[in-house]
């Protein structure tokens, strides 16, 4: 059951990285925001590939 | 040492300054601040170069669980809140109480107390329940200045409100003291002061205007919405509160993120309106922007300091500081401590200062509890600010943000007078901890 | 448009080295291998796993020594790193695997308890990522690890921490710290089953005395001392004294309060035959007002701040220019074992246990941790295993 629930982790950070992913695409102006969103994806990403 | 770490902290100063006056956010320029520090710590090896790029990265780490906690708890808020579910309760509560001012004004503390009770940050209260709430409170005839005092105040005392009390809990994991025994020591303060504060500032009717005429601005609910689809969701959550607390080896641990995903799903499945998820979910990301990026940069920010010595440095001008000076600067140093670094400031002076008072025979437990209700008001500071400016933004106050700031100026000396009696006299209250027991 | 682009792959480029720098750095950390040496004591060498099946194949597995005596006597369980950023247990605990020899009764010795821990960083807090002790064939590094074990091995937390059996409310991180999680449980989380395997073995093995070594700040009361409940006390006392009378350093007794739940030092007592003491040595890198985190302030213990404060009377243990250096802490737990070794079968000497070759104290300052481990590259491939 643990192990399910830990999969289920790792889904919901792949939806909140897939989410500022899109608003990164989808952000056209404003520096300040791409910049925030690639700072908040860089824990979810070494969370994902299992370094951190 | 001192010399080296001072200039290490002046270039973290002058980078935050220099990118500031450069027109950038308190997000970037705290970055700008990290990485300043952090070339510069390398020309004394503190740390390493080569290990730069790995404590910024590690530093992103340190609230990530928080992250997903107000993701995931916020997208729930958004989809009850996109269902109509807070209109409807806002709307109750006006169309009930409107001529019953205390009660209406007692309602709408609650319902901005419970998110972040149960959340730990008063922002996802603002951002989930602060608009409607703003809109009656201004239906109830309260300026919109003193709307924003209000959110700011209350949103603030909800993230130090029970259950869950990041400052406090980051406390107790740091001096080993377990996170227990706080629901007395800060249930009653938040409900007195929040009362207060309410009455205080909302009590006086100002604007003109009837019950009818605000039943009728405010805006409709979807057909369908009853009181069970409201509750339903809240219920689900709680029913899995409560039964990791009633059968907690028997029941699997679903953590608070996952909690408010199936919390959100029951939302999204009684919804009497459509929801696009995905749509809300994006959106409801974009709006936490700012949120989520201050925490990484506070965890960078937080390890560079540590890894220069100027954490360190923070630590020894706290606990060298004597003590009735020191009691007295709580009411400085803890919110400002918050608004530069938020929940960083609880790591860095928080746990030398409550290890200190332990030491000299304060209780540590409501010293804590004392010590986060003046956490809260350093979020109405520069550079982050983050509850006093969705305070202004969700309240729609067009004025300065410092007249909004000097009008939550008496519930905030109150708030800080009882916390430093809290922590000055904890060994005397040490009773609210076991009868919380 | 175009400069749009421009800033968004500059952003993206910048994002990715940093991010690839670091992560290739933490990803080694997590799988680099401490080689130790199976000294000429080891018998037997099993796995956590082998006293709880959930074990199996997870992060959280480590490896457990068995040294047996030449003639039957007591077992003595030695735990290191429970807290993987106090390693002067984990340095304590290896001088005694690759040197101790057993001349009666048992030595049972679990290098990396929390392994998962030990393979983990601590967000916000700067540490090196490894550190090196020097010694006569080149330095030995180590992994510095945390208090915590890594949720890429436990995860989630609970929103409060629900102590087994007490019910006792704790801080949610702890679920993942191996001195809040004992009895343990073998279908609870990942380290409530590491504390019960190592309940099991205590019980199965009929273990006399469990040691769970530690370090903590000059800034905390319990530090510098041995932890013991009541059951525990008398034996903790007088190594206490004998330490104090023979060896010249403090090392006093705190009792285990009943009250608080999950630690080693209580839950050991209580739900086994076993008697349980914690040792505690002065760690001033964990204090909070100090310079930077280096491995030279980890290794030697030497802070400014502190000997400041000191001078204010606001630490709990002796400080002066000379800090805290390694060799004192790891000297000062060697004698400390050793002590309650000699204390306990003086008073059972039909479960004595005999150890030789341990250096205590004095000798440890003499001669420096470092030169009590062997070179891995010079020792035969199946005394050498990693952990």
């Amino acid at each position: 059951m643990s192990m399910i629930i830990m999969i289920i982790y790792y889904i919901i950070s792949a939806f909140i990285l897939g989410m500022l992913i899109w608003n990164f695409i989808r952000e056209k102006k404003s520096t300040n925001d791409m910049l925030l969103y690639l700072l908040v994806m860089i824990p979810l990403i070494l969370r994902l590939l299992r370094v951190k | 040492m001192y010399t080296q770490i001072g200039i290490i902290a002046a270039v973290m100063v002058l980078a935050y300054v220099a990118a500031k006056a450069a027109k950038a956010s308190v997000e970037a320029s705290m970055l700008a601040a990290a990485v300043a520090g952090g070339l510069a710590g390398a020309f004394v090896n503190t740390p390493p170069a080569a290990e730069l790029a790995r404590h910024l990265v590690e530093g992103a780490f340190t609230y990530l669980d928080v992250i997903l906690v107000f993701s995931t708890a916020t997208i729930f808020m958004a989809i009850v809140s996109e269902s109509g579910g807070i209109n409807y309760v806002v709307r109750g509560t006006i169309k009930s109480f409107y001529n019953l001012r205390l009660i209406a004004l007692l309602l709408l503390m609650i319902i901005i107390l419970i998110p972040g009770a149960l959340t730990g940050a008063g922002s996802v209260s603002l951002l989930v329940v602060g608009a409607p709430v703003a809109m009656a409170l201004s239906y109830l005839g309260i300026p919109a200045r003193k709307v924003a005092a209000i959110l700011f105040i209350v949103a603030g005392l909800s993230a130090a409100a029970p259950p869950v009390n990041i400052w406090a809990m980051i406390l107790s994991a740091g001096t080993a003291i377990p996170y227990v025994g706080f629901e007395l020591p800060l249930g009653i303060p938040v409900l007195v002061l929040g009362t207060f504060t309410v009455l205080f500032l909302g009590w006086k009717k100002e604007g003109t205007g009837d019950k009818e005429s605000a039943l009728e601005d405010m805006p409709k609910t979807p057909a369908g919405m009853n009181w069970w689809r409201v509750l339903l969701p809240f219920l689900v959550f709680f029913g899995m509160v409560a039964a990791y607390r009633l059968w907690p080896f028997s029941t699997p641990i679903l953590g608070l993120p996952l909690q408010f995903v199936i919390a959100g799903l029951v939302a999204w499945l009684v919804s009497p309106t459509k929801i696009n998820i995905l749509t809300l979910s994006r959106n409801t990301i974009q709006r936490l922007l700012p949120l989520l990026a201050t925490m990484i940069v506070v965890g960078m920010l937080q390890q560079i300091m540590t890894t220069t010595g100027i954490r360190g440095l923070i630590s020894f001008a706290v606990i060298s500081t004597p003590l009735i000076l020191l009691f007295f600067s709580l009411a400085v140093i803890i919110p400002v401590s918050e608004g530069v670094l938020t929940y960083g400031g609880a790591a860095i002076i928080g746990i030398p200062l409550v290890w200190f008072l332990d030491s000299i025979g304060l209780h540590a437990t409501v010293a804590i509890a004392g010590l986060s209700l003046l956490w809260p008001l350093g979020d109405g500071l520069p550079p982050t600010a983050l509850i006093g400016r969705l305070s202004v933004m969700v309240s729609e106050y067009k004025g300065t943000y410092w007249t909004f700031l000097r009008s939550t100026w008496v519930p905030w000396v109150v708030i800080t007078i009882v916390g430093i009696l809290m922590v000055v006299f904890s060994a005397k209250l040490d009773f609210l901890v076991k009868w919380s027991m | 448009m175009k400069k749009e682009r421009n800033i968004r792959i500059v952003l993206i480029v910048v994002m990715a080295l940093v991010l690839i720098q670091a992560g290739i750095q933490l990803f080694q950390h997590r799988h680099y291998q401490i080689p130790l040496v199976a000294g000429p004591g080891v018998t037997k060498v099993t796995n956590l796993s082998d006293y709880c099946e959930g074990l199996k194949g997870t992060q959280a597995d480590t490896l457990v020594f068995f040294m047996e005596g030449k003639e039957p006597g007591g077992k003595l369980l030695i735990i290191a790193n429970t807290h993987s950023n106090e390693p002067a247990a984990l340095l304590t605990a290896l001088i005694f695997l690759e040197n101790a020899v057993v001349e009666k009764g048992t030595l049972i010795i679990i290098p990396q308890f929390n392994h998962s821990g030990s393979r983990h960083t601590r967000p916000g807090d700067g540490y090196p990522l490894y550190f090196e002790i020097p010694t006569s064939w080149g330095s030995k590094q180590f992994r510095m690890g945390n208090r915590d074990a890594s949720p890429l091995d436990q995860w989630p937390d609970p929103d409060v921490y629900i102590h087994y059996p007490d019910r006792q409310l704790l801080s949610f991180l702890d679920i993942r710290n191996t001195n809040r999680t004992w009895p343990g449980r073998a279908n609870g989380a990942l380290m409530e089953k590491v504390t019960f395997a190592a309940m099991e073995i205590m019980r199965n093995e009929g273990v006399d005395l469990a040691v769970d070594i530690h370090g903590a700040e000059t800034m905390f009361p319990v530090t510098n001392c041995i932890v013991a409940p009541e059951k525990s006390m008398r034996i903790a006392t007088m190594t206490s004294l004998t330490l104090q009378a023979r060896e010249g350093f403090d090392n006093h007794v705190e009792p285990s309060p009943k009250g608080f739940r999950g630690l080693s030092h209580r839950e050991i007592g209580d739900y086994s035959e076993t008697l349980p003491f914690l040792l505690e040595a002065p760690l001033p890198f964990l204090d909070q007002p100090t310079g930077p985190k280096t491995t030279a302030l980890l290794l030697d213990g030497k802070d400014p701040f502190l000997l400041k404060l000191s001078q204010k009377k606001k630490l709990f243990v002796p400080y002066d220019e000379n800090g805290w250096p390694m060799d004192n802490r790891v000297g000062q737990h060697c004698s400390a074992v050793l002590e309650l070794l000699q204390q306990y079968s003086r008073k059972n000497p039909e479960r004595a246990i005999q150890v030789l070759q341990v250096p205590r104290y004095a000798e440890v300052i003499e001669k420096g941790v470092g030169y009590y481990y062997h070179d891995p590259a010079q020792t035969e491939k199946k005394n050498v295993y990693f952990n």
